[in-house]
């Protein structure tokens, strides 16, 4: 569990980190909690030959109101996440699903933005960030970006980021009412990561879902909007027979993942079950 | 009167540097000038060795050098210790020689000036492999047609053995009705929180050799490893410094251990290897292993007439210290704790290309109990009766111990019946049962498991054990009065140093914290055997014990020298002139039998009214002064024994599981676990519950997460701890213990010994469970682990027919 | 592990065939080759650099091709190592007419060894199904190049017989 050599940059400013990105390139790799990447290179399948550590740049953490939108920092690790004041009022799926995420340790360390352009297929955050239609603003050489959530995952690994860029700032429309959202996880019981998690985010006026929105996790080779269940969803009085037969097309025309733990036709069962229950929740919780 | 400790729920010693990080293990041992190892190893799980090129290597900044098979050839070969008729032994090199046989076989081991180096070295170096045809499964192997991993047996089987009393053909055809059933018992990997580890430091002037090693068993490590790098035992210093939990997989001696020792031989510095864990699951030693048939035979009313079990027993492609014997527990634990006539077991062990199996916590015997209770339930349902009333009627009476069983053992003491009894209420088995018919009527999957297990603990008389299976002790009492302990038993993670000063506390009247407990340093300790088994407290306490009635009798003689009296009686940490009631009478060592802090001696005298006293303290001081000793008595305080435990002793218990199905899921959930373990005397009621706990948390492991899974070719797919599952605190239920307590008339402590019961009685109490729930289906048996998925597909067969 | 999936790709049998035994163009559409030599006759030497987002080992393959049937079918198999361990692959591929577009049928055996098999589990399966999608989705590109080029080419170059 020995990385091969690398070099040590500590980027005191977000320009400083861009500026170095765009000096070394691919040999670099970008530092957040390094709970995935550190992992990674002890077992040497990563050995860049540079990293640059954003974890002393101040102002990248933080989580606010601003224009109609909560504005999450992209170094806010997942404990500040879980226990903002902010969002457990006014967007508590964040918290919530910072709570199913790795263990304490992953929390106190790990970083919403490391975690995000990492892109793990069995991560936790992509669900929430897409059921919130999220938005992610990117900062490169030529300033900054803004990448709708839905576009931002674009396969195993693999963000919509592009070479030299660095996710800053996380943009979350702030909600109406009470929030009607929840995120259900089956956790693999040795690595924690999701088998299965879904992130609802739903409104609901006068019994009727106005909008529907559902993020997955795990089941696919990248998160993904459940837009089946959304649509069959939408217009709906969210009674159980609707919820049950929207959530049978939870894993519909996505190519579901299969390992030791879970075949792909268990998944699929589970995606099923889960985003009923998730719904559910959702549902109960905006009463 | 001195409250006495033993029996009461004492935090452990250990605990504050445990907690503290002040603890030293192999890896906090920091020598000046110490080299760095690391191995190449085997990606291929059977190739021939073409070419090793260390070139690239060598040329690396810090690489010091890098050995292969070659270099190695002196190192004598990896000790098998067990002795069976028909034995194939591979001739085990610590490093491979012409073929690799696993994934993780050691192939060099660069040697470098730090572990960045070494490390580094490791990638550099090139060896080409010719794959060969593998052979994974433990059945297959033993067909004629399967590839043969050594080719000079010319077969895949290491050895046939049949086993058992009575006659097992008459008895299966007399009986109403036989179940047969094939039972897996998957690989388990022990993973001990700390991974193994060596520091060997070589002194050319005065050719001596240290081993700071993470070992359960000093002694015999230093033994084996002086045999194999062929110098002197007396020249060999190991050191086993706090370990961190070994499960059994540390009671082994390891290729790694004497490469390190002959690379600070060859080199002249100190060198070190801490494992790693992607090693440690591929190459520390496997537990269970286990592919066997049961077939048992059952009268109308229950009665069980016999019981045979044709296995499969997975070797690994070597033998490590044991392996070879762990099948033979599981023959000696096929009676369970139920009485029956005729049982055999017929074992086919053989070479797969895969690492070794051997002891990990119950070994042998966590597959024996789980045969036969599955055996029992199955016979259960085959009658349509309640499991229970199937264990009861073939339990031995309380009465009828010691208790011959057909596999051989005699058990110690047992009552059986009263464990159950205690369980049952506590669940309130009868309720349960009307609430699962309800929650059946619902539509709800509720089951309820039952397991009563008997284990064979407390290893053992030295004729059953390969290498010795008594226990040692030293007991000082030093000038100012402190005591010190030095155990052979060498006790990793259990608590002992808590238990055997609670012992001396209440034999010596001094308190806990007066005691210090000396373990693993064979320069220090005089031999010993061991902690494994669940025999330290057991064996190694009564050594300490009877050391410290000889170190009394001879304190008691000084005593009645300077009180100038006939004789003493000593109590509360003093000797009082006795008044003399029985004539002659003298402190001897107790005959077994009696219980701890009550030496027959005591008894025969009285303190005298107003008689002259003198503390254990001046003793001690006098001793050691010499000046004013009986004529011809040695000066110091200090008494060794060497105990010899006459038998095993069996401890038992009742397991209780409650789960319900998610019918949509399969996931399980637990509503009640209930443990009574009667582990006999207990020394430390808190030490009993945490073994207890560890190991149905471990128990928990392999029926519902674990298994290591090697691939059709050989290639280890559980390779790190993301995708080979632990069981954690939040994935298990609370746990509701008790106990009864039958003593055993083994020991003078009466004790049974708990290390083990856990990982024993658990598993098919979890098992049942499920099963139970999902009997509506006709379900009698599914395999571990029992994973959510398994369970899903069950229902969902089901729900389409 | 087990792949096997049929593929329907735009182009004429021959063409495929073709283009599926032409090293040159093979390189082109195996994800992350960056060599691809002809060392005997229907075997190559490859280098290939496999990435999955940052996650990226090198290997040096050799690749068979055996059974060959133009247009209908043929066999390979591949062998590469690297630092990260070994990939072993055999499979067979079918291809069938469907009105003018080609459907490419395979089934194959891959097998993995090493680092990536033991640490790589999570995954595998997923990594195995996008390579295979990179690879056909190169290919069909490739098809739709040359068939633009050849028309190109009809149209610059008019044959002489005319």
């Amino acid at each position: 569990m020995i990385p091969a050599s690398f070099d040590y940059i500590a980027a005191k400013t977000l320009d400083e980190a861009i500026s170095l990105l765009a000096r070394h390139k691919d040999d670099a790799k970008l530092l957040a909690g390094g709970h995935s990447l550190l992992p990674a290179m002890k077992l040497r399948l990563m050995q860049p030959k540079v990293l640059i550590d954003l974890g002393r740049i101040k102002d990248l953490s933080y989580i606010k109101e601003e224009g109609g939108q909560i504005r999450i920092g992209a170094m806010t690790t997942h404990f500040q996440v879980e226990t903002s004041d902010l969002l457990r009022r006014a967007c508590p799926l964040l918290p919530e699903t910072a709570s199913h995420l790795g263990d304490m340790q992953v929390r106190n360390k790990g970083t919403i933005g490391g975690s995000l352009v990492h892109s793990d297929p069995a991560a936790d955050w992509p669900a929430a960030i897409l059921a919130l239609d999220a938005e992610l603003v990117a900062r490169g050489a030529k300033g900054d970006r803004t990448i709708k959530a839905a576009d931002f995952f674009v396969d195993m690994l693999t963000t919509a980021l592009e070479p030299g860029e660095i996710l800053r700032e996380i943009r979350i429309p702030s909600g109406k009412g009470k929030p009607a959202q929840a995120y259900v996880k089956v956790r693999h019981p040795a690595s924690g990561f999701a088998v299965v998690g879904v992130a609802v985010n739903l409104s609901i006026e006068g019994g009727k879902c106005q909008s529907a929105a559902v993020g997955i996790t795990g089941v696919a080779p990248k998160a993904y909007r459940a837009s089946k269940v959304e649509s069959a969803l939408k217009g709906s009085a969210l009674d159980a027979k609707t919820l049950s037969a929207a959530s049978a097309h939870a894993a519909d025309g996505v190519d579901v993942n299969a390992d030791l733990y879970a075949s792909a036709e268990y998944r699929k069962q589970l995606a099923a079950v889960y985003t009923r229950r998730a719904l559910e929740t959702a549902i109960s919780r905006a009463k | 009167m001195a409250e006495k400790t033993v029996g009461k729920p004492i935090k452990r010693t250990e605990d504050p540097r445990l907690i503290q990080g002040l603890a030293h293990y192999v890896d906090d041992i920091r020598l000046p000038d110490t080299l760095h190892a690391m191995f190449v190893r085997s990606i291929y799980a059977h190739a021939r060795i073409k070419s090793i090129d260390t070139t690239a290597a060598l040329k690396l900044p810090g690489v010091v050098a890098v050995y292969t098979g070659k270099d190695t050839q002196k190192i004598g070969p990896v000790p098998c210790g067990a002795a069976l008729p028909d034995l194939k032994v591979p001739d085990h090199r610590v490093l491979a020689t012409n073929k690799v046989y696993w994934v993780g076989h050691p192939v060099a081991v660069v040697v470098a000036e730090n572990k960045f180096a070494a490390r580094d070295g490791v990638d550099a170096v090139q060896v080409d492999y010719e794959e060969l045809p593998v052979v994974m499964d433990e059945e297959k192997a033993a067909d004629a047609k399967s590839p043969v991993i050594h080719e000079q047996f010319g077969t895949n089987i290491a050895y046939k053995l049949t086993a058992g009393e009575g006659d097992i053909e008459a008895a299966l055809k007399s009986a109403d009705k036989v179940v047969k059933q094939k039972i897996q018992h998957k690989r388990l990997a022990p993973v001990a929180m700390e991974p193994r580890g060596v520091l060997a430091r070589y002194y050319p002037g005065e050719q001596e050799l240290t081993l700071w090693t993470s070992t359960q068993i000093p002694h015999l490590a230093r033994t084996q490893l002086a045999i194999m790098l062929g110098m002197p035992e007396n020249k060999l210093r190991l050191i086993a410094p706090e370990v961190g939990g070994g499960f059994g997989s540390k009671l082994n001696v390891y290729a790694e251990e004497a490469v390190l020792g002959w690379i600070s031989m060859q080199t002249g510095r100190p060198v070190k290897w801490i494992e790693t864990r992607r090693e440690n699951l591929q190459a520390t030693i496997h537990g269970r292993g286990q592919v066997g048939y049961v077939e048992i035979g059952c009268k109308k009313d229950g009665t069980i007439t016999g019981l045979r079990y044709n296995v499969f027993a997975d070797m690994g492609s070597y033998f490590q210290l044991l392996t070879p014997a762990i099948p033979t527990l599981t023959g000696l634990m096929l009676s369970g704790c139920y009485k029956i006539p005729a049982i055999q077991i017929n074992v086919t062990a053989t070479f797969t290309n895969k690492m070794s199996t051997d002891a990990y916590r119950g070994a042998g015997r966590p597959e024996a109990t789980y045969v036969v209770e599955r055996a029992v339930d199955l016979v259960a349902a085959e009658l349509g009766m309640d499991p229970v009333e199937v264990r009861r009627k073939n339990f031995p009476q309380p009465d009828e111990f010691p208790f011959k069983t057909a596999t051989g053992l005699f058990y110690d003491s047992g009552n059986y019946q009263a464990a159950l009894d205690k369980a049952m209420k506590m669940v309130d088995y009868a309720k349960l049962r009307e609430e699962q018919k309800k929650a059946r009527k619902e539509g709800r999957l509720m089951g309820i498991g039952v397991s009563t297990y008997v284990e064979i603990c407390a290893l053992g008389p030295s004729a059953a054990m390969p290498a010795g299976g008594w226990e040692s002790a030293t007991v000082r009492i030093e000038p100012t009065g402190k005591v010190t302990i030095l155990t052979g038993a060498s006790p990793h993670g259990q608590g002992e140093e808590t238990a055997f000063a609670q012992i001396a506390a209440d034999e010596l009247g001094v308190s806990v914290n007066d005691s210090t407990v000396i373990h693993g340093d064979t320069a220090v300790v005089q031999y010993g055997i061991g902690t494994f088994g669940s025999r330290a407290l057991v064996v190694g306490g009564t050594a300490v014990y009877m050391a410290i009635q000889k170190l009394k009798e001879k304190a008691g003689k000084i005593a009645a020298h300077l009180l100038q009296c006939e004789a003493t009686v000593f109590a509360d940490g003093q000797f009082c002139e006795a008044a003399a009631r029985a004539k002659g009478a003298s402190a001897s060592v107790p005959e077994p039998m009696v219980p701890v802090g009550q030496a027959p001696a005591a008894a025969l005298h009285e303190p005298k009214p107003g008689g002259k006293t003198i503390t254990l303290q001046e003793i001690a001081l006098a001793a050691h002064l010499a000046k004013n000793l009986p004529p011809d008595m040695e000066p110091g305080l200090s008494a060794t024994s060497f105990y010899e435990p006459k038998n095993f002793t069996f401890p038992f218990g009742t397991h209780i599981a409650v789960v319900e199905i998610d019918k949509e899921t399969g996931e399980i959930h637990f509503q009640r676990y209930v443990a009574v373990d009667d582990c006999g005397k207990q020394i430390n009621p808190m030490l009993v519950h945490g073994q207890v706990h560890g190991g149905i948390c471990q128990s928990f492991g392999q029926a519902l997460y674990e298994e290591v899974v090697y691939d059709e070719n050989g290639q280890l797919v559980t390779g790190t701890l993301m995708d080979y599952a632990l069981p954690r605190a939040a994935m298990l239920p609370h746990f509701e213990l008790d106990s009864t307590e039958t003593p055993s008339p083994v020991n003078p402590l009466g004790a049974k010994g708990v290390g083990e019961a856990g990982t024993i009685g658990a598993t098919p109490a979890v098992v049942s469970a499920i099963v139970d729930a999902l009997s509506i289906y006709g379900v009698r048996h599914i395999d571990m682990p029992i994973k959510p998925e398994t369970v899903w597909q069950i229902l969902r067969r089901n729900s389409a027919a | 592990m087990k792949i096997d999936g049929t593929h329907k790709i735009d182009a004429p049998r021959e063409q495929i065939f073709d283009l599926l035994t032409n090293p040159l163009l093979l390189q082109k559409c195996i994800p992350g080759c960056e060599k691809m030599d002809n060392t005997a006759e229907n075997q190559y030497a490859a280098r290939l650099s496999v990435g999955v987002g940052p996650i990226k080992g090198v290997f040096n393959a050799t690749v068979n091709l055996t059974e060959l049937r133009r247009p209908d079918h043929y066999a390979l198999t591949m062998e590469g190592k690297g630092q990260a361990g070994f990939v072993k692959g055999s499979g067979v591929l079918d291809f069938a007419d469907d009105g003018g577009a080609t459907m490419v049928h395979f089934t194959g055996d891959v097998n993995v060894g090493g680092l990536i098999a033991s640490v790589g589990q999570r995954m595998i399966q997923s990594v195995g199904k996008m390579m295979a999608e990179r690879f056909f989705v190169a290919l069909e590109n490739e098809a739709k190049a040359q068939q633009k080029a050849s028309q190109a080419a009809l149209l610059s170059d008019p044959p002489s017989s005319l």
